[in-house]
């Protein structure tokens, strides 16, 4: 049997309605990470490619301000005059003045070609030539304003070169917005990405904060992977301990390495409502799976205990309580369960009521053979040892006692009849006043029925013998019986009109045990058995006289031998006579 | 403009020149300043770097010279001069116009005026000077400061005249806004005798054109 099978039916609904509710929670689980997470992944992948646009423009935007402010300044008449007295001290206060003024981290100023004549960064290591940094050499060649994102001294700069024109060129003023964290940062508040400027090797500026800063570009197989990758293509990094959506936007740029725009948006923090709808479904789940255990123990309850009802009642039945009725009053499938079990309790006592009042007018053999189908409709032949028993001198008798004790010493005496036929597995098939006839090996076929038959008999007659001292203390008379036997093959079945059917047996061998019956008046024999059922007979028997007796309807006569009860065989041992001598009885 | 600002300064120099080449008699120095295709280049200037053997400049004369300004250009465009010479800068327009120069030869400015009443300016000092319109970008010319009163300007074909030069051994060059070379590079050593013309053609290799935004955008008013 298997573990399943071995357990209780609360167990069993138990456990499916936990295991259901599990399993559809971890489905809705499964089925939300999976779709959000994606979902997060697409939609962040999607910010990502419009920053790293909205970053590009901003980027020019940030540029074509700076180059128009700077043209605009490259035309001031009175930076003009001042570029034109060429004294260092001069420009050198003058572009300060104009730093301030214009708002750049970065001021220079050189002649017409490209020769510095001011710095702004006092500590700056510059050359005073700086005719090949890339945007003013880019302004040199063309006369025209140069813009260009260059490294000054480890630091990333917007630059602008714009030639001064006097109104030929007579200098250029070279302008620079820093690109630092406090840049990023604000690319950040307008973009909502992070935003890292990196070449493989460095970090020139982040709006990562602290440590995050540092590990901005992750480890070097995914960094390297990362940067390979088109520009339409972001990857996952874990920067720190939170995952970052990174999408690498290459920026032209006057490096010593090429350098990107890393733009980064937390994929855990975009998962973040996704996180709290699990808690929360995990939550609803959690409190679904207890109120289902609550309703599931409630139902298992209100279904399993009407079948323990039926259990216990069931093993009421078994021990032979049928007056058991159920008491469970449902309209459902288990209502009609106690309702047919009560019916079928019911039926069993009713056939059991049956079996019994039947047995008061027929043997309880009788009976139960036919209840239990046993004999067959159409009869059969069968072999059978019939029984007479008649009471002598009734009529005298009957004249003798008033009725209402005639009739009580006759169902005394019969009561013993009936019992000592049916201890012996016999059935009193017919009541004939004062005497009864009945059957050994029918209904219920018996090997030994002949003894059966005999030792019934010997059983009456002792039977007979403490019924008579008792009768005698009444002051009735003791009764003298006379028992035949005899046996034969005989048609057995149920005879009778339908409503009247009993169980009987006709032929020859009855009307011979009934004229063996009458015999024994003549021969004062208690009980007399023809030939054949003594030749049946085991040693335990005691047989007395055999005679050849003419019987009434018969050409031939009828052999019989006396069986002595057991009394007499006592009584002839006294008298030393031989128990098995045979004697004419004529 | 090219083809008037020969006549004026011919003119000029015919008038300033005139004493001398009827005291000195009348050689002169002819030929093409010529692009390395043969071409020859118009507005260069050929000119005499010193005079040779200590020849004496001519004493006594204040040269002058104007540049005008005419519907927001500058008239001529390019203006040789001998160094000494005062220049005036009249406006014939209807509007103001500021007159300006940062280049080291020579630093000045003519803030916003009107009409021809402008404070004449004195070029003392050889070299060129790139004037320019504080209010038009656009506006530009140069002044080119000679060393000697010996020059002359192409005309559209590259011809030039040096006349009326006194006899003696000159060292003589060619100069362009945009030619790649220094004058000097191109000196030539011309000997001026009894002769009655001597032909000498010059070669400049020019730069391109630059095109500068504030003549890009420049719009003539109408």
């Amino acid at each position: 049997m298997s573990w399943w099978a071995r357990r209780n039916l609360r167990t069993k609904i138990f456990l499916a309605f936990s295991s259901l509710i599990l399993a559809v929670l971890l489905a809705t689980l499964g089925f939300t990470q999976l779709v959000v997470s994606r979902d997060a992944k697409r939609t962040l992948s999607r910010e990502l490619l419009t920053t790293g646009q909205v970053f590009l423009d901003l980027m020019r935007e940030r540029a074509a301000r700076l180059k128009s402010n700077s043209v605009l300044l490259a035309s001031d008449f009175g930076l003009k005059r001042v570029i034109a007295t060429y004294d260092p001290e001069t420009l050198a206060s003058a572009a300060l003045s104009y730093q301030e003024r214009i708002g750049v981290e970065l001021f220079w100023i050189t002649d017409e070609s490209g020769v510095l004549l001011t710095v702004s960064q006092q500590k700056a290591d510059v050359p005073r030539s700086i005719a090949s940094f890339p945007p003013v050499h880019e302004a040199l060649r063309t006369q025209q304003p140069a813009s260009a994102i260059a490294e000054v001294n480890g630091t990333l700069f917007q630059v602008v070169a714009v030639p001064v024109f006097g109104p030929d060129v007579i200098g250029f003023l070279v302008l620079g917005h820093v690109i630092d964290d406090a840049l990023a940062t604000r690319l950040k508040e307008e973009t909502g990405s992070d935003i890292s400027f990196v070449t493989d090797t460095r970090v020139f500026a982040s709006s990562l904060p602290g440590r995050k800063r540092g590990l901005a570009m992750a480890s070097g197989q995914r960094r390297a992977q990362l940067l390979r990758a088109s520009t339409r293509t972001s990857l996952l990094l874990d920067v720190g301990n939170e995952r970052y959506m990174s999408l690498a936007v290459p920026i032209e740029a006057h490096v010593a390495r090429p350098l990107y725009a890393l733009v980064q948006g937390s994929y855990d923090r975009a998962l973040a409502p996704l996180y709290a709808l699990q808690l929360r479904i995990a939550g609803i789940g959690a409190a679904a799976l207890a109120i289902a255990l609550l309703v599931g123990m409630g139902l298992a309850g209100g279904i399993i205990r009407p079948v323990r009802t039926l259990v216990a009642g069931m093993h009421e039945v078994l021990k032979g309580n049928l007056r058991y009725r159920s008491k469970i009053e449902r309209e459902d499938e288990l209502g009609f369960l106690a309702h047919s079990f009560n019916e079928m309790v019911g039926g069993l006592e009713e056939r059991e009521h049956i079996k019994d009042t039947f047995g008061r007018f027929v043997s309880r053999d009788v009976a139960a053979a036919v209840l239990d189908g046993r004999v067959p409709l159409q009869g059969e032949r069968r072999e059978v040892s019939i029984l007479f028993q008649d009471i002598r001198g009734f009529t005298a008798l009957s004249a003798q006692l008033d009725p209402a004790t005639l009739l009580r010493v006759l169902n005394q005496f019969f009561t013993e009849v009936v019992a000592a036929v049916e201890s012996e597995g016999g059935v009193v098939k017919q009541f004939t006043g004062d005497g009864v006839m009945a059957l050994f090996g029918a209904p219920q076929s018996r090997a030994d029925h002949c003894e059966r038959a005999v030792r019934a008999a010997l059983g009456i007659v002792s039977r007979l013998d403490r019924l008579n001292v008792q009768l005698a203390q009444q002051g009735v008379p003791a009764l003298a019986i006379g028992i035949g036997i005899h046996v034969g093959e005989v048609i057995a079945g149920l005879i009778g009109p339908d409503e009247r059917v009993e169980y009987g047996v006709v032929g020859e061998p009855v009307n011979l045990a009934s004229r063996i019956e009458s015999l024994t008046k003549a021969t004062r024999a208690v009980v007399l058995v023809s030939k054949e059922i003594a030749d049946r007979l085991g040693p335990e028997f005691s047989l007395g006289r055999t005679s050849e007796l003419p019987v009434r309807g018969r050409s031939q006569p009828v052999e019989v031998v006396e069986v002595l009860p057991r009394r007499s065989v006592a009584a002839r041992r006294e008298d030393g006579a031989s128990p098995s001598s045979t004697s004419s009885m004529r | 403009m090219s083809g008037a600002a020969p006549k004026s300064i011919l003119r000029v120099l015919a008038t300033l020149l005139a004493p001398m080449a009827c005291a000195v008699g009348a050689p002169s120095i002819t030929g093409r300043v010529l692009a390395p295709d043969g071409k020859g280049i118009a507005d260069a200037v050929v000119f005499v770097q010193a005079p040779a053997d200590g020849a004496k400049m001519p004493d006594g004369v204040v040269p002058m010279a104007t540049m005008d300004q005419i519907e927001k250009t500058f008239v001529p465009g390019l203006l040789p001069i001998v160094v000494g010479t005062t220049v005036r800068f009249p406006n014939h327009d209807q509007i103001h116009h500021h007159v300006y120069s940062f280049s080291r030869t020579k630093t000045f400015e003519l803030p916003l005026y009107k009409g021809t009443d402008a404070p004449p300016v004195l070029f003392d000092k050889v070299g060129v000077v790139k004037v320019g319109c504080n209010i038009h970008d656009w506006m530009s010319a140069i002044i080119l400061v000679l060393p000697t009163p010996y020059f002359a300007q192409t005309d559209a074909d590259g011809r030039f005249t040096l006349a009326d030069l006194p006899r003696g051994e000159y060292s003589v060059v060619a100069w362009h806004e945009r030619s790649k070379s220094k004058p000097e590079d191109t000196a030539q050593s011309i000997t001026v005798g009894s002769g009655p013309t001597i032909e000498a053609n010059f070669t400049l290799t020019l730069g391109p054109v630059r095109t500068r935004p504030a003549v890009r955008g420049s719009r003539r008013e109408p």
